[in-house]
């Protein structure tokens, strides 16, 4: 009963659908400091219930987070993908890397990933990526994807986010 | 549209329960906007409902059973949720149900949909026991379980230690197979 979710392959990755045996890793993340900018932290059962939410998002929405795994280890990485539960500003391209998998690149490599999958497969034109003011490596992550700073907003929860914006498709292509 | 395969559809003598779609989304969201919903853990902001709708398809996935859509037969507007619910640290698989709208109280639809849920966990799921968590406040809900046979358990462990609510359990049938 899993949802259709596509996977995907890049050089080192494996991005697939989400499944119960990330659970752990998932709890670990969202019980550390690490999950701060991504919603966390959360108990066992607000991380189950987020497991529910991101496979919901891909029956209800077509697209969603993959769980990300490093073909050469197995290792399981985290999750990257693309969001937009109701009430969010746009659709963005996300992620929330374990901290096993931090330093090398994988959550770059991943949402490069992404971003072809919601440019080329669901025809989108434009995508942001909301960050938490202060978290300086996914800053550094969404630069480097050719990203720029468009403005702050307040989210209910999580309060303060800026929006950075990705190059669009078609300026992609023409750069390609 | 995306659903998921093998969500099983129950019927009743007037009712349809479905596996939900997406479109249900704005019913399920509307019924969390109402004051209805505080027996229901509402109400809920969009955001947050839109998250427990998502997660209610989530459940499915991931356990293999889940809320069903409760339906009119011959109208596929959900009118209500009753199913099969044990997200992760519960101490106890529940059959819950919940009509959307006042307006469709007072029929036996939920008696129905709640009895179509149960004769299902015993005979289909092949649950050992299970309860139903209502609200102290809920006298609706209190009084179908009641009718349903179902006695509330003092000793059952609670789901929210913080909200406390009354634990029926409902009794093995003796022709359960």
């Amino acid at each position: 009963m899993i949802p259709l979710v596509p996977t995907l392959e890049t050089e080192r990755l494996i991005l697939r659908a989400p499944n119960e045996g990330d659970f752990e890793a998932d709890v670990a993340f969202y019980a550390s400091e690490r999950s701060h900018g991504f919603g966390g932290p959360l108990s066992r059962e607000q991380t189950w219930r987020n497991l529910a939410t991101v496979l919901g998002h891909w029956i209800i929405r077509g697209y969603g987070f993959w769980a990300v795994d490093e073909k050469s280890t197995g290792l399981y990485c985290g999750h990257v993908g693309l969001w937009s539960p109701e009430g969010w500003p746009e659709p963005e391209i996300g992620w929330a890397v374990q901290a096993q998998a931090e330093g090398r690149g994988i959550a770059f490599e991943a949402a490069l990933k992404a971003r072809d999958y919601a440019y080329d497969k669901l025809g989108w034109s434009t995508a942001i990526s909301s960050i938490v003011p202060g978290n300086t490596r996914s800053i550094a992550l969404v630069r480097r994807m050719g990203a720029t700073f468009e403005n702050h907003y307040e989210h209910p929860s999580y309060g303060q986010m800026e929006i950075w914006r990705h190059p669009t498709s078609d300026a992609l292509k023409e750069t390609a | 549209m995306i659903s998921i395969a093998g969500i099983p559809t129950l019927e009743t003598a007037r009712l349809v329960l479905r596996g939900p779609i997406a479109g249900d989304a704005q019913a399920f969201m509307a019924f969390y906007r109402s004051k209805r919903s505080n027996m229901a853990g509402g109400p809920l902001e969009d955001r947050e409902s839109w998250q427990a709708f998502a997660a209610d398809f989530g459940h499915w996935a991931l356990l293999g059973f889940g809320r069903f859509i409760v339906t009119l037969k011959g109208n596929d507007e959900p009118i209500g949720l009753a199913g099969h619910y044990a997200p992760h640290s519960r101490p106890e698989k529940e059959v819950g149900w919940v009509l959307l709208d006042t307006a469709n109280e007072g029929q036996g639809y939920a008696t129905e949909a709640a009895q179509r849920c149960i004769d299902h966990a015993w005979q289909v799921l092949g649950w050992d026991t299970f309860v139903s968590y209502i609200n102290s406040k809920n006298d609706a809900s209190t009084r179908l379980a009641e009718r349903l046979g179902a006695v509330q358990d003092a000793n059952a462990p609670q789901p929210n230690t913080d909200k406390p609510c009354l634990v029926y359990r409902h009794p093995r049938p003796e022709m359960a197979t």
